[in-house]
């Protein structure tokens, strides 16, 4: 059944929030696993699917880059540890981000946004479509040098792949406001084209994902399971059972079956 | 009957410029008119058209005096979006125009813009999805769509909004013989059935020459409005039936194959024996090769033998697989099964054999075209870069930046940087896009010389008089294989779909209308 893109933004945020409240490994490496499931089960096929590994990518960068950082300070295993968990965090939340980028189409998710927003809108569509354009033409210059001998992978050719990059991404993202704006972008009224129903499968990922951050908000705020574990001497971290359980329920939308694309 | 779109004295100037691009230009376009703007590039023909819907100047910013009614709205009261529901705008690159992910809804963002009720949504994208032809394609993403595919999606979006007037900057540059032939013609059904003003932009004159009422001829500074024959004749441009019609005294000069058949019946023409050189010695050869992407074969088995000296027309569909063959040729793309060999190996990329790519702005970053050129060079000195540029007439332009050229001299940068390397083996993807005349005689010059210095060319193209005058062979391909692979004459001619139009009015072997013109004087 079709998950609602409001859904699927509900889905992210709370996610999103309880990847935040926490560093315990016993929780972020479960959410990790959850956000796998939820992409592998309800991905939308096509460049989406790219745009998952890029953040991947950075996901590895950022753990790698938080946990390298504690080397210009005070280097001893309980600042190490961490910083690392620091880095699962970030790493975490970037997996979460990427995951509801490739299940949720993300113009779906800005239609949802009120039409006053015209300038936001169109900075958000132009966002949007930045990224996977990027990606395709970096590929397509550096092939292109390729071919005339220019191997992009010493330094000094940088700007061989990154001039015309850049500049056919601006040539690029002036025609899209032109159409935008011809297509009548930003005039008050508007309608909708097959509005996407609102199903009961969208309610149950939303009361779900909504639990999930409940349970983790009033651990929070009376302070027990661990969230935050002190590395102070470094050890193993405790986890509760529950709170590992209401983790899970974040992976409720990878158990419906996948209908038409949501 | 009234006008659809009324310039009343309107200069414009782009900011920064030296000149107004368009100088004082009066002209009235009639309702329900099929309107082609034609000119060389630099004339002003894309602002005329962005100035119909006020792109120009509220987006580009510049100097605009005069005014532009559109649908009787004045430009400078409304914004491009605010004239949406009049006039239709399609970019020269429809690739960069999409806003959504999906075919439908990418027809449908138009009309949801406009408050559209969603029951005429339906039926109106049910119109403009059987009109283009493209039933098929609504629910994939806008993103792995073909160049044609792309064209006729932006075209249907733009119908589905049921606007008045339509503005298309080349609809056809992207889209195979027969499919420019069909969008034409539901160009013209709109115009004749609902009373439609259609204004497009175009460079291949012999399509879209007989379905014209109106044509605007735009020169720098000048603009000239009339009826076809009579602007064609002003402007010493036209399909070739025109050019040739006005070479050999026919009157009226004829704009439709049709036409030009009636004259042709009473003009006598002495076929001279030109022999062609025949091929040199194989250069790069490829047995049964195959290729795909994610698993679809695009090619399923593929012979052909390039000799030195020659020059290649690479034809067919879109989506037949031409940019796949040049690449598995080029040695960029790895052959599935079978293998592409030169003389000793496999070819290696850019050191064999030089691919220019479909966009020749991806390869261009320096800030002038010497520049451009040495940066291919660097590291060997034997080689002098001023070589290049003077085999390419590119001398005058050595310290302009590339950006600054005409998007015809800008392909002459990107394959002589491609061709400094070296290679004698130069591979072009479609390079005749937004090309003019002018251009397009500099590229057929250039692969003339070429080959007359050894070198072999090869170009993909769906232009099928630039094949008739620029190639030594044509191959064509279709489901995957090569379907005819022989001189022009013997290909193009024995062809419904490809035939160009010297072939179509005179017979067999007549390819180009210089060759006409100078059997029928001698």
């Amino acid at each position: 059944m079709s998950v609602h893109p409001g859904a699927w933004v509900v889905w992210a945020f709370c996610a999103g929030l309880v990847a935040m409240l926490t560093t315990n490994p016993f929780y972020l490496l479960p959410l990790v696993g959850v956000s796998w499931l939820v992409y592998s089960a309800r991905r939308i096929p096509g460049p989406s699917a790219r745009s998952f590994r890029m953040f991947l990518t950075f996901a590895l960068v950022a753990l790698v880059l938080r946990s390298g950082l504690v080397l210009f300070g005070t280097l001893d295993a309980g600042n190490l540890a961490a910083a690392a968990l620091e880095g699962l965090r970030l790493g975490t939340l970037l997996v979460v981000f990427g995951t509801f980028n490739s299940v949720a189409d993300p113009y779906g998710v800005l239609r949802l946004a009120p039409r006053r927003f015209y300038e936001v809108g169109l900075a958000s569509a132009l966002a949007l479509a930045f990224a996977p354009r990027m990606i395709a033409a970096v590929t397509r210059v550096r092939d292109a040098q390729r071919l005339r001998g220019i191997h992009i992978s010493r330094m000094r050719m940088l700007p061989a792949l990154a001039v015309p990059v850049l500049e056919n991404g601006m040539e690029d993202a002036l025609v899209l406001a032109e159409s935008m704006d011809a297509r009548g972008h930003g005039r008050g009224r508007r309608s909708r084209y097959r509005p996407l129903p609102w199903t009961v499968a969208s309610s149950i990922v939303a009361t779900a994902a909504m639990t999930a951050l409940a349970i983790f908000l009033i651990a929070a705020i009376n302070d027990v399971g661990g969230l935050v574990p002190s590395m102070l001497p470094p050890a193993w971290p405790g986890a509760e059972s529950i709170l590992v359980a209401s983790v899970c329920l974040l992976a409720v939308p990878a158990l419906s079956p996948k209908g038409d694309s949501p | 009957m009234t006008d659809a779109v009324v310039f009343e004295r309107v200069t414009f100037e782009y900011p920064g410029a030296a000149h107004a691009v368009l100088d004082d230009v009066s002209l009235r376009l009639p309702e329900g008119s099929f309107v082609l703007a034609t000119g060389p590039t630099g004339g002003g023909k894309s602002t005329l058209l962005r100035a119909i819907n006020g792109l120009v100047p509220h987006f580009s910013g510049g100097r605009f005096s005069g005014r532009v009614l559109t649908a009787s709205r004045d430009t400078r009261m409304f914004k491009p979006r605010d004239m949406a529901d009049a006039v239709a705008f399609v970019p020269q690159d429809p690739a960069a125009s999409f806003v959504l992910d999906r075919v439908e809804d990418e027809l449908a963002y138009g009309m949801e813009n406009l408050g559209t009720p969603v029951a005429h949504m339906r039926r109106r994208i049910e119109e403009a999805v059987d009109l283009l032809g493209i039933d098929s394609l609504r629910r994939r993403s806008v993103r792995a769509l073909s160049g044609g595919e792309r064209q006729r999606v932006a075209i249907a979006a733009a119908l589905a909004a049921g606007p008045r007037v339509l503005v298309l900057d080349e609809p056809t540059s992207q889209l195979d013989p027969q499919g420019a032939e069909d969008v034409l013609a539901a160009l013209a059904r709109l115009v004749h059935d609902l009373g439609m003003t259609v204004v497009a932009a175009e460079h291949r004159l012999e399509r879209i020459a007989s379905f014209a009422d109106v044509v605007v001829g735009c020169l720098p500074g000048r603009v000239i409005v009339g009826r076809p024959a009579e602007v064609f004749d002003r402007l010493a441009s036209g399909p070739p039936v025109t050019v040739v019609g006005r070479a050999l005294g026919w009157s009226p000069a004829p704009l439709s194959v049709r036409d030009a058949r009636r004259h042709a019946a009473a003009t006598s023409l002495r076929r001279s024996q030109e022999a062609r050189p025949a091929a040199g010695p194989p250069v790069l050869r490829a047995r049964s090769v195959a290729a795909g992407y994610d698993g679809t074969e695009v090619l399923t088995g593929v012979d052909l033998v390039l000799g030195a000296g020659e020059r290649v027309a690479l034809m067919g569909r879109n989506g037949s697989g031409k940019t796949t063959l040049l690449r598995l040729l080029a040695g960029v793309l790895p052959p599935s099964r079978g293998s592409v060999r030169t003389a000793v190996g496999p070819p290696r990329t850019g050191v064999d054999v030089a691919l220019c790519p479909q966009e020749p702005e991806s390869v261009l970053f320096c800030s002038t075209v010497a520049e451009e050129i040495s940066s291919t060079v660097a590291g060997r000195p034997d080689v002098d870069p001023r070589r290049f540029i003077r085999e390419f007439g590119l001398a005058d332009a050595a310290d302009v930046h590339p950006r600054d050229l005409s998007a015809g001299r800008r392909l002459l940068v990107a394959a002589a940087a491609m061709v400094a390397t070296g290679a004698p083996v130069l591979l072009l993807d479609e390079p005749t896009r937004g090309l003019d005349p002018e251009a397009k005689a500099a590229l057929t010059g250039f692969l003339a010389g070429f080959a007359a210095r050894g070198g072999t060319s090869m170009f993909a193209t769906h232009d099928v008089e630039l094949a008739a005058a620029a190639a030594s062979r044509v191959v064509m391909l279709a489901g995957g294989e090569v379907i005819a692979d022989g001189a022009p004459e013997d290909v193009l001619g024995d062809s419904a779909v490809f035939a160009p139009q010297m072939t179509r009015v005179f017979g067999a072997g007549w390819l180009t209308p210089s060759q006409v013109i100078a059997a029928a004087s001698s």
